[in-house]
This record gives C-alpha cells, structure tokens and sequence, in this order.
C-alpha cells in the first residue's frame, strides 16, 4: 500500500453478519433497481431515508439547502437529495462533504449550470481533491490516479452523475445528447500527491490554503498521455507536452484549455531546472499554439469569428492565459514511470477550490 | 421489501413527477390565430449557434419580400438556458410572431422548445426550428414541459457549415414551412 493509503479506514460491512448476507437478496435488488431505471449501467445501491440520515450525519450543510440544479428543466438538487445519490453510487457516508462540495464547486461553473449535461460533448467533471482529507478518505492520488481501483475515486464523481441522471432527468439519447461521450464519464476523481509535488497545491493556487481540505471540478472532455522517459532537459519535455496540448482537434474555440496532471518526476524534474509551476505555465501558454493558417488548414480558421479577422501568420495561444484557471497543473501519478496527462477542458474554467465541508 | 427505497427522482424539495413519465399535460393556451402574415411584427430570435443568425436572415428576408412583414432581429446570448425576463417582454411588446432558432445541439434545441412554449403561453405564436438529429431532445423537452404534441419544425442536420448559397436555398423552403406554421390552425 503507498503511504498515501495509510490510515484509511478499513471497509466497514453492514451490520448484518456475513453469515446472514444473502447474495441471492443481493442479485435481486440489483436488478429491481435497473428496472427502475435508476442506474448508469452499474450495479447501484438502495438508498433508504435511514442511510441518507446516516450521510447527514457528516456535513454540517442544512439538509434542505439547494446545492444543485438546472434551472431551464426547473429541476433542484437539496443536500438531502444529493446524499441520497451519493449512497446509491456506493459511496462511504464519509465521502458526503467532497460529493456536496464538488457540487458547489460545479454550480459555479457556467457550463454546469448551462447546457454541459445535455452537450454533444458529454463532458466528464474532474474532482481534484487536496489536503488530509485525502488520506482519511483514502482518495488516491499515486499509482493508477485515473482508476480504477479506489473506491473514494470512482464513486464520488458517480454520485454526480447519478445526480444529473435521477436528481435532472437528464438520461443519455433523451435530454442528454452526448454524441460520443467521454470514457468513464463520472469516474474522474484524483487526489493531487502534495506529498511527492516540488510545488505549492493546486489548491493554494485557487483559494484554499495549503493544508486545508479542499475540492475543485473542472469540466473535462478526453484525456490524453505524454509518455517521455527519455527526456535530457526541461526544454525537451516541455516541447513534448506543449505538442500535446496544441492539437487541433479539441480546438474549437477561441483557445483551448486543459488541466496538465504531471507525475511527481516530470514535476521534479522541472523542479531540478529550478523552474517554478508558474515558469512551466506560462512557457506553455506561449510555446503551445497555431497560427491562423494552421487552424485555416482545418477548417477551424478564427478569422469569422466575431473577434477576427487575423493574418494568415498571426499565431493563436493554445491556452488562454498563464493563469491557474486557464491552465490548471496538478501533480499526481506515480514516479514509476515519466508520463503525465493533458486533460481538456469543456469551455472555460471558473479557476476555484472550495474549502471541504 | 421495497417500500423504504427512496425513488432519487423524486426530490425533497418538489413532488413533481419523474423525467420520462408523462407530465401533467397542460392545455395549450391558444395563441392568437393568425390568418395573415401580411405587415406582421415577425421576431427573429438567434440563440447565437453558428449560422442561426444567417438562415434566420434567409427565413426573414423571403417572408419580407413574400409577406410584406417587418423583421424584429433579436439575439438570445445564453442559448442553453431560458430566456431572460426582459427579453420575453420586448418579444411580447414588439413582435407579432416569433421564429426561434437554431436548435442544432443537446442543450440548445431543448431551449428552443421550451422558451417556444414559454412565448406560446404569453400568447406570442412561435415557430421553433431544430435539426433532425435533436428531435429526440425535442420532444423530450416538449413532454417535460406538458406539451408532448409542441410542434416543432425539423431540418436536416448540420447547419454550421453551411455556405451562404446553401443558406439562401435553406432560407427559401423554411420560409414557406414557417408561413404554413403559422398560418395553419394548430399553430
């Protein structure tokens, strides 16, 4: 077990001794809760009024606040009402104050409270999770942060979509409109390994002091890996990720944002160069881009946009501003291997951490 | 022994009924007949997708030279979300009809629908333009607001890389499905 892990609570079982646990029971209420509808294609669990108490128990919210909601289906979302999904995504009632902050954190967010849940583009929410409470949650942020195997992990960003299925009525090829989708939608969840990070916190950088529990969630489309165990200096590594974070494909707006999630050993090994987290930022938002005649050369041309025209040589940033809100860099992973991941963000990022509670 | 389960689509807050079963059907308030287009107000709400703005020109341009109408352009910035008050009473105060458009996307088309329904029931005749390939959204909209029979006009699918020629020809088979909405008795 990484020291991340240590002290996280064994898995409690229910109260019914192991010799009454009934798996022909078990298998039947499953499926009675797949014919309901309920579910996102995994088995869900039943959620009774004494378990959502028992998840209440852990926040010090009113139950009766309204957390959540998209106000174009006049559909809400209560603290009570999002407990309730958190224990059918399987969660532990622990992990109830980083499901509700995670979805305050999302109701500032302009695209969540918009269209994002009915896109085509079916973006994913990345939950970030800094402070301790990573460790009394046992929310991994080592080896394997993108999943699976953590149950803090995979079922926190379920109960958001459990959330936007049951609590919004917005059921995938009806009011969700996902062309492709993303895979694992509502399975991002990492800690960021502050421990083995050069740097301040993802979460010091936007509003939580380090030290302090915090959540912050992006919406994300796919992600994809850089893979450099052979780099010789910065520079080279560097010029691979900024590579990554220019393609055009996930271009389609005036700039194209991402969360960079480096492992502890690219993040050391710019570090070692005595480079900052903000150094890397803002050499990428300047290296990483195309001109106009590049994005012309694939249809993307920006010149129509109401904020053009430009020269066919102007050169477009790939993301926006060196800011944390335009260019999040979060250091989790294992130092096992160099690779690290470009994670796209769906339209823009508020750039905020809220405290746990 | 399921009684105690708690339905999750059903919220603490509101007893309404869950997504996908039919709603409370409404009784659709009769917006004004129209007999005519001639010299109408004719609104042309853009939700600033790309090209609504265009083919709701082409739609407008034909009508005006066909049916003599005057056109009302207005933008809608948030086109995933419903319209805002204000926006809702200038449409009342100016226009005589409104062409809503375009729904070419999960959120959008929705809205759509449902600021469509929201003017019908302020007395406003509308006319909702969506592609083909959000029907489905449409409707669903349409039934979550109690009016599973909204019509909705259908086009092919896409509309943001269209040409100005293509828009024009799009411009002049709309205009007479518009004319026929809003002229026919159920509209």
């Amino acid at each position: 077990m990484s020291p991340e892990l240590e002290g996280t609570p064994a898995p409690v079982g229910t109260t019914v001794p192991e010799s009454r646990l009934d798996p022909t029971a078990s298998r039947a209420m499953a499926e009675y809760l797949f014919d309901r509808g309920w579910s996102d294609g995994l088995p869900v669990l039943p959620a009774t009024q004494e378990v959502v108490e028992e998840f209440l128990l852990h926040t010090d919210r009113d139950p009766d606040e309204i957390l959540a909601g998209l106000p174009q289906l006049d559909r809400h979302a209560t603290v009570r009402d999002i407990a309730l999904h958190a224990a059918m995504a399987g969660c532990r009632p622990e992990y109830l104050p980083v499901v509700l902050t995670a979805w305050e954190a999302l109701s500032h967010e302009r695209a969540a409270r918009g269209g994002g849940w009915q896109s085509t583009s079916g973006p994913a929410p990345l939950v970030i999770v800094n402070g301790p409470i990573r460790h009394r949650l046992g929310v991994n942020s080592t080896g394997g942060v993108f999943g699976p195997g953590f149950r803090a992990n995979m079922t926190i960003p379920r109960a958001l979509g459990l959330t936007v299925r049951n609590g919004f009525g917005v059921v995938p090829q009806q009011l969700e409109q996902a062309t492709q989708g993303i895979p694992g939608r509502w399975f991002h969840c990492v800690g960021e390994d502050e421990e083995s990070s050069p740097w301040a916190p993802h979460s010091a950088e936007t509003g939580v002091p380090a030290g302090q529990d915090a959540v912050s969630v992006v919406l994300t489309r796919t992600s994809e890996f850089i893979d450099n165990r052979s780099f010789r200096s910065a520079g080279e590594l560097l010029e691979d990720i900024a590579d990554t974070l220019q393609r055009r494909g996930p271009w389609i707006f005036r700039s194209s944002s991402a969360v960079l999630v480096l492992n502890p050993a690219h993040a050391r090994a710019l570090d070692d160069e005595g480079l900052s987290k903000q150094d890397v930022r803002q050499w990428l938002v300047e290296q990483a881009g195309h001109t106009e005649a590049d994005l012309a050369a694939v249809g993307k041309a920006l010149s129509d946009r109401p904020f053009g025209p430009f020269d066919p040589d102007h050169f477009h940033p790939a993301v926006t501003d060196a800011t944390p809100a335009s260019l999040p860099i979060v250091v989790a992973g294992s130092s096992n291997a160099a690779i690290s991941m470009v994670v796209r963000v769906f339209s823009t990022w508020s750039g905020q951490s809220f405290p746990v509670h | 022994m399921t009684a105690g389960i708690l339905d999750p689509t059903i919220s603490s807050i509101s007893r309404r009924g869950r997504p996908g079963e039919p709603a409370a059907t409404t009784q659709a308030v009769a917006a004004p007949q129209v007999d005519s287009l001639r010299d109408k107000r004719v609104g042309l709400l853009e939700n600033t997708k790309r090209n609504a703005a265009a083919l709701l020109d082409a739609v407008g341009t034909v009508l005006a030279e066909t049916d003599h109408v005057d056109l009302v352009r207005m933008t809608k910035p948030e086109f995933a979300m419903p319209l805002a008050a204000d926006v809702v009473e200038r449409i009342i105060r100016d226009c005589d009809v409104v062409v809503i458009g375009i729904g070419d996307c999960g959120s959008c088309s929705a809205a759509a629908v449902a600021d469509g329904i929201a003017l019908e029931q302020r007395g406003v005749p509308v006319a909702v333009l969506c592609t083909e390939a959000f029907e489905v959204t449409s409707r669903a909209m349409a039934a979550l607001q109690g009016r599973p029979d909204f019509p909705v006009l259908l086009m092919p699918h896409p509309i943001a890389n269209l040409t100005d020629g293509d828009l024009t020809e799009r411009g002049q088979t709309l205009a007479s499905r518009v004319r026929g909405h809003f002229l026919s008795p159920a509209a």
